[in-house]
């Protein structure tokens, strides 16, 4: 006993007297490596990084606003896949996941906007006006996804849903703030594209024209990262094998397909979310609409000269299939002899040697078309059928159709400002879409014959109503 | 002469005896077992205690009796010989280590523990804690997940108690923590199910005893995340006496269990029966001062299909020491090395089990020969390909010393660490990604390497102080000790892609990226105890303990988490013991206790952080967890009353306990409203309670002197529902987005939800969304076994059961989605809506009845050359199954992929069952 107090003594004095041993007996430190606010706010150079992390999230919105609109539109089908079980046949549902990821990311890209502007901006001894312009876009795109994709959206969190309209002219503010700060040609035209849903004729033709004044091939993208992610989501759904994911093209735009493909192990492909080409098109719809059809084709002559600049891509698709050899869907056109709707060369022949694909624009309107074309629906639906090609797997059909979206459970449960039947709770599908809905992707095709053709043609359909609110905004 | 001759005779002479047998209290012991030693003779007392036996003067007569001491008696003139049987200590005093700080009687406790006897875990043939527990424990339910190696159970006892972890046990070996991760690492190799536990490496070499203590009051000293129970493995030191070597080879043959296979030709491309081996080598001795017991073993398998392998090596070594006369030191240490190959599995198109068996692959049985020959040709090229691998080490060491400052008052203190290091990789070559069509044919700049390190440290130590007094009636055990743990879970990860075929030497990918991933938390307390003993017969337990960990928020206090509990052994009473009931209830003993236990959160989840994530070769700030200062660990609060009964001198044992389990700020993730743009934050705002029902029985039906049966048997009830929600809306947390696992106020946890079809009978569909489609959780379920053994042989077999609970069957919703089957789905639903809208239709009963054991044993004793004992047995696994649905409900691997996340286990998909087992075994002792 005594021996052992003689050991417990020395121990404690051990203990008592040496610092160093203080690490070693503080069991209750442990290791956090996480960022804290701190390390961000007050740092300089701290805005272009958290402006690089909104690029990224732009990336990230892009993959889920990509796969709803693009299965919701007529461009592809779902044949194999667990993207969205539900937007093919245009079933837009409060208890959608991808609602509410969907509300999620146009939201955080605001709230990481504001924070910017608000927190990391001011705080950071290197901002820049070109930095805080940035910022103010990307909150304008906030509400302008809003805008375009849903029929209200708060825009604060658990705030009071704020109708399209009004989510599309508080982009324009933004957008406005930002060409203020310093004018880039894709603010010009964000800006335009606002105006052009809301149907401000005039003011959507002045800020196209001022886009394309400043630069007039521009692209303003979302960059994907192959090798740390984001990945090009609708490129996995598109082109990558080996996974659940096929969406099929519908086969009068299999000549656009895969528009995003594999590029290399460090760079996925980007997605062009403002290209020039949509200035021409807003300035060739509204000389249609003012029936000025001379100025209209030269629009779309300047869009086809823009378009034979644009990256033509020549690479192996052979093991896209159609449908993808994985599935046991039915056979789709695969043969470029196969004529869909009466139009032949709209099929590629993707197992004898490689292809050429667009990556940023491609169409096939031709000079001629242009040339032959006469004022009427016929133009409208010439203009209409390229705005589908050329915006082809980069969200636009969707909002040209007037389909919106609704706002999640999630928030109608949370939000006391909303309530389920409000505006933004109940989907917005245009009775003559509805009508059509469930042949927006089917099509007519005997396996090894040489015509196909759609079940509906929706561009028709679209310029039949180009009267209603909900489409074709200048008529 | 004639005198030696008489006496020769009277010696020989034989005589009938006769008699009574009683306890120490002069109670008739009826079935006591007497025979006349070294013969072939003997007989029972009857129900009165009394016997007869004839035998010569001299012989020896040996009295036994289950629970009582063993006593010899010689016979000599007398014709009538009274004996009266003790009560064997062992029985009496049997102690509970796990939960007390220090051991304490079983008798004195208000709480339940099964245990799991040396002798029960060898008849097993299983080398994994999980399949040992699995129908030998009466109240768990333990499920198979997957049959591929490294995979581990779903375990639970009193329902899901938590939203926010899985709902395992805390394995503690010899006091020690050990890493119990019963999922997917954070940044582990997914192969889309199946996922990988360390449950499956936790060393079971040489096995003293295993506790399994389930929640509540008898967790409570543990504080922390024990409220899921504690899994106790203590090992073997050894034993005084000389030196035994055992040495013991088993062999196996390992079958695919096909009862559930939609298609047979899924069989044929992807099963061959395989075969194990597994040789162990034991040393067991020692003397008064030091005891050891060391024991190796390798074990190999190249299991039930074309691709799996597995090997494990175990060292473990024990010592005890009796350092002085007060200082006792008793250490383990053991080894585990274990590595094995996956295949990709449920949730990934890689997976050709799933891709078969999901109709991803058209409808098997009607695939011409010369398509199928085409399918198995491709099937063949991937398996050949796919490489993904696994190796573990872990080490675990404890070191217990023990100083008794005198009989009365003594001092524990444990240390030790268990470290579990795991490598991960998946090698997806050009040939592989070529071979399932992810890639053009020509491909050779492709191929990828995935590697993840895990490292798992745990550092726990406990020092307490027993103090035993003794006050004319009363008896009071006092442990007061403190008790501290910390674990470290760093994983690295790397992945190399652009390479060539035929290396795995990272550095030899041009394109090479990395992550990593911290987990640490520290965790302390200060624990009391007192048992107070009133007249021997009743037992007052209270005290608590104060818990304080690291991943609080900073505006959380400690907890104070107190227990009480109360025991009445009313058979203990000498009233009992002179009334007649004794003789028809042999024993009575009612407990009722109250206690808490807690589960904390994922360290570092109450911070607000920030990300930083590398994108275009920049960095790129963005939010990450919005942060909660006020997150502290839920609080379960337990009461339960129980019963236990003895018929019959023992022989009929019945034990029921009533339980209410009450989880209090339960760390809910709801999701956050999307309009504020931020990840959902862990908050503690739920309340789920959790009750049910206990009933364990088990028998001694036969008990001669060669033949002995016993049966036991168990059913368990529970009943689960989230009180509250706080508020939240119902979200999700397993499964998938258009049928999946929610928490939901008045709903139970976990439950099944999804669009449901039903038919307007003229051919129309009402759609209900969001319809509740049932609990995945079995509200019953118990465990059933026998055990027979005449003189050297014994057969054993043991099963389990559960039904009440629901599960999809998500391998049918594939096959529906893909067109080739429609099973049960009327004609005039399919093909007018979204199978999604219809999925109650792939909702079934989750009620099965397996056997899990088939067993029997010979053992040769000592007839044998220079052996000691000899032993032959030979056991099958999983040979029998029944359950309601076309599927194995157990099959739910896919349903862990997070980090020691929630596991509903309510969707069956893509991985396959745990195989049929066949194997023999032979041991030596000398």
């Amino acid at each position: 006993m005594k021996k052992i107090s003689i050991y417990i003594m020395a121990i404690g004095l051990l203990f008592g007297c040496t610092d160093d041993l203080k690490n070693a007996t503080d069991f209750t430190s442990v290791e956090n490596p996480n960022l804290s606010e701190s390390s961000i706010v007050g740092q300089p150079n701290s805005s272009l990084i958290w402006l690089a992390g909104l690029e990224r999230e732009m990336a990230l919105t892009l993959n889920e606003i990509l796969i709803l609109s693009e299965l919701g539109s007529d461009n592809y089908v779902n044949t194999q896949t667990f993207f969205s079980q539900f937007l093919d046949n245009l079933e837009i549902r409060i208890d959608d996941p991808d609602m509410r990821d969907t509300q999620f990311r146009i939201a955080r890209i605001r709230v990481a906007a504001q924070f910017g502007l608000n927190q990391v901006g001011p705080g950071d001894s290197e901002y820049t006006s070109a930095t805080e312009a940035e910022y103010n876009f990307f909150e304008g795109m906030s509400y302008l996804y809003a805008g375009m994709y849903f029929s209200a959206l708060p825009q604060e969190e658990l705030g009071v849903p704020v109708s399209s309209a009004d989510n599309l002219a508080s982009a324009i503010a933004s957008f406005e703030t930002a060409i203020a700060l310093n004018p880039q040609p894709e603010y010009w035209l964000a800006l335009a594209r606002a105006n052009y849903y809301l149907g401000n004729q005039t003011e959507a033709v002045t800020a196209a024209q001022n886009a394309i004044a400043l630069d007039n091939d521009f692209l303003r993208s979302a960059q994907y990262d192959q090798l740390n992610g984001p990945v090009n989501l609708f490129e996995n759904a598109l082109y990558q094998r080996g996974t659940f994911d096929d969406l099929q093209p519908l086969p009068t735009l299999d000549f656009l397909d895969p528009k995003y493909s594999f590029l290399t192990p460090d760079r996925d492909q980007s997605v062009h979310y403002l290209k020039a080409e949509e200035a021409y098109l807003i300035l060739a719809e509204s000389n249609l609409a003012n029936s000025n059809l001379l100025a209209a084709q030269n629009n779309l002559q300047d869009l086809l000269s823009l378009i034979d600049t644009r990256e033509v891509r020549n690479i192996d698709d052979s093991i896209e299939q159609r449908p993808d050899p994985s599935s046991v869907f039915d056979d789709r056109p695969s043969s470029p002899s196969v004529v869909v709707n009466g139009r032949a060369g709209l099929v590629l022949d993707r197992q004898s040697g490689n292809i050429d694909v667009p990556t940023v624009s491609g169409t096939s309107l031709t000079s001629a078309d242009v040339t032959a074309m006469t004022l009427g629906d016929a133009a409208l639906e010439l203009l209409y059928r390229t705005r589908q090609e050329v915006f082809i797997a980069e969200g636009l059909r969707f909002a040209d159709m007037g389909v919106k979206l609704v706002i999640h459970e999630n928030e109608i449960l949370q939000n006391p400002n909303v309530s389920e039947g409000d505006l933004g709770t109940v989907a917005v599908i245009p009775s003559f879409i509805d009508a059509v809905k469930n042949d927006l992707d089917a099509i007519n095709f005997v396996p090894g014959s040489n015509t196909a053709t759609t079940v509906i043609n929706l561009t028709e359909i679209l310029v039949a109503n180009k009267n209603s609110d909900q489409v074709l905004p200048f008529h | 002469m004639l005198c030696f001759l008489f006496a020769g005779i009277a010696f020989a002479q034989e005589k009938t005896i006769s008699g009574t047998v009683t306890d120490s209290k002069g109670i008739p012991l009826p079935g006591v077992n007497i025979i006349v030693k070294n013969t072939n003779t003997g007989t029972q007392t009857d129900f009165d205690g009394l016997y007869t036996i004839k035998a010569n003067r001299g012989a020896v007569l040996q009295f036994s009796y289950l629970g009582f001491e063993n006593q010899e008696v010689v016979v000599a003139d007398s014709n009538t010989i009274d004996i009266q049987l003790n009560a064997s200590e062992s029985v009496l005093e049997e102690v509970v280590i796990t939960g007390q700080g220090s051991g304490i009687a079983k008798r004195k406790l208000s709480t339940t523990v099964d245990v799991l006897t040396a002798d029960e875990v060898d008849k097993l043939p299983s080398n994994q804690i999980d399949q040992l527990l699995q129908s030998t424990t009466p109240s768990a339910q333990i499920r198979l997940s997957s049959g591929q190696p490294g995979t581990a159970s779903i375990v639970r006892t009193r329902g899901p108690i938590s939203a926010s972890t899985s709902a395992t046990p805390v394995v503690i070996v010899d006091g020690i923590r050990v890493d119990n991760l019963n999922s997917n690492p954070q940044l582990g190799i997914g192969t889309g199910g199946a996922n990988v536990s360390a449950l499956a490496d936790i060393p079971v070499e040489s096995i003293e005893k295993i506790e399994y203590i389930k929640g509540g009051a008898a967790t409570t000293l543990y504080g922390a995340d024990a409220a899921n129970g504690v899994i106790q493995i203590i090992t073997k030191k050894g034993t005084k006496g000389k030196p035994t070597i055992t040495f013991e080879s088993r062999v196996g043959i390992i079958n695919a269990t096909e009862d559930f296979l939609k298609y047979e030709r899924t069989a044929e491309a992807l099963f061959e029966p395989g075969l194990s081996l597994e040789y162990k080598l034991g040393l067991n001795g020692g003397n008064e001062k030091v005891t050891y017991n060391f024991s190796g073993s390798i074990y190999s398998d190249d299991s039930f299909n074309q691709l799996n392998e597995q090997v494990r090596r175990n060292l473990s070594f024990g010592l005890g020491a009796q350092v002085t006369d007060k200082l006792k030191y008793q250490g383990s240490f053991s080894y585990v090395g274990f590595e094995y190959n996956l295949d990709y599995n449920a949730n990934t198109s890689f997976s050709r089990f799933s891709a078969f068996e999901g109709g991803g692959r058209g409808n098997l049985d009607e695939l011409s020969d010369a398509q199928w020959q085409s399918e198995l040709d491709r099937s063949n090229r991937i398996g050949e390909t796919v490489d993904i691998t696994s190796t573990v080490n872990r080490f675990t060491n404890s070191n217990k010393f023990t100083y008794e400052f005198s009989d009365s008052f003594d001092a524990n203190l444990t240390v030790g660490i268990d470290s579990r290091d795991v490598v991960q990789q998946n090698y997806q070559t050009n040939a592989f990604q070529i071979a399932i069509g992810a890639i053009n044919p020509g491909t050779t700049d492709q191929a990828n390497l995935s590697r993840t390190l895990r490292k798992a440290f745990t550092l726990t130590s406990d020092l307490n102080f027993t103090y035993n007094a003794s006050l004319e009636n009363f008896d009071f055990v006092t442990i007061v000790g403190g008790q501290f743990f910390r674990t470290t879970d760093r994983q690295y990860f790397v992945n190399g892609s652009g390479g060539v075929d035929g290396t795995t030497d990272m550095g030899f990918y041009p394109t090479v990226t990395s992550d990593d991933f911290v987990l640490e938390n520290a965790n302390y307390g200060l624990y009391f105890l007192e048992n107070i003993g009133i007249y021997d017969v009743a037992f007052l337990e209270f005290g608590g303990r104060l818990d304080q960990n690291t991943s609080a928020g900073k505006n959380s206090d400690p907890l104070l988490l107190p227990k009480v509990g109360i025991t009445y052994n009313i058979s203990d009473h000498d009233f009992y013991y002179d009334s007649g009931i004794r003789e028809v209830v042999s024993s009575i003993k009612l407990r009722a206790n109250y206690g808490e236990a807690t589960n904390f959160a994922q360290p570092f989840s109450q911070d607000r952080t920030f990300n930083l994530n590398p994108y275009l070769g920049l960095p790129s700030f963005i939010f990450n967890n919005p942060g909660n200062d006020d997150l502290r660990s839920e609080i379960v609060k337990s009461t339960e009353f129980g019963v236990e009964l003895g018929f019959f001198n023992n022989r009929l044992n019945f034990s029921g306990t009533r339980y209410q389990a009450i989880t209090e700020d339960a760390l809910f993730t709801p999701g956050a409203p999307p309009s504020s743009g931020q990840f959902n934050q862990v908050q503690n705002i739920g309340e789920i309670e959790n009750k049910g029902w206990e009933f364990a029985f088990n028998a001694d039906i036969i008990r001669t002197q060669d033949h002995n049966l016993s049966i036991n048997a168990s059913y368990n009830t529970n009943d689960n529902i989230v009180n509250s929600t706080g508020g939240a809306p119902a979200f999700n947390v397993g499964g998938f987005t258009v049928i999946g696992s929610w928490v939901e106020e008045g709903q139970s946890l976990g439950y099944l939800r999804g669009t449901a079809a039903t038919p307007n009978g003229d051919g129309t569909y009402t759609f209900t969304p969001n319809t509740a489609l049932g609990d995945t959780f079995a509200p019953n379920f118990g465990s059933f076994g026998l055990n027979y053994s005449y003189k050297n042989f014994n057969l054993f077999m043991t099963g389990d059961y559960q039904f009440g609970g629901k599960i999809v069957d998500l391998s049918f919703l594939l096959r529906h989605l893909r067109g080739v089957d429609n099973t049960g789905i009327p004609d005039d639903l399919v093909g007018t809506t979204n199978p999604f809208n219809y999925v109650n239709y792939f909702v079934f009963d989750n009620d099965f009845v397996k056997i899990r054991n088939i067993g029997a044993s010979y053992s040769f004793g000592d007839k044998l050359a220079i052996f000691s004992d000899v032993t032959v047995g030979f056991t099958v696994t999983n040979p029998f199954n029944w359950t309601a649905g076309d599927f194995d409900p157990e099959t739910t691997g896919s349903g862990i992929g997070a980090q020691n996340g929630f596991a509903s286990g309510g969707f069956a998909y893509g991985t396959e069952s745990a195989p049929r087992i066949y194997m023999t075994s032979l041991k030596f002792k000398f």
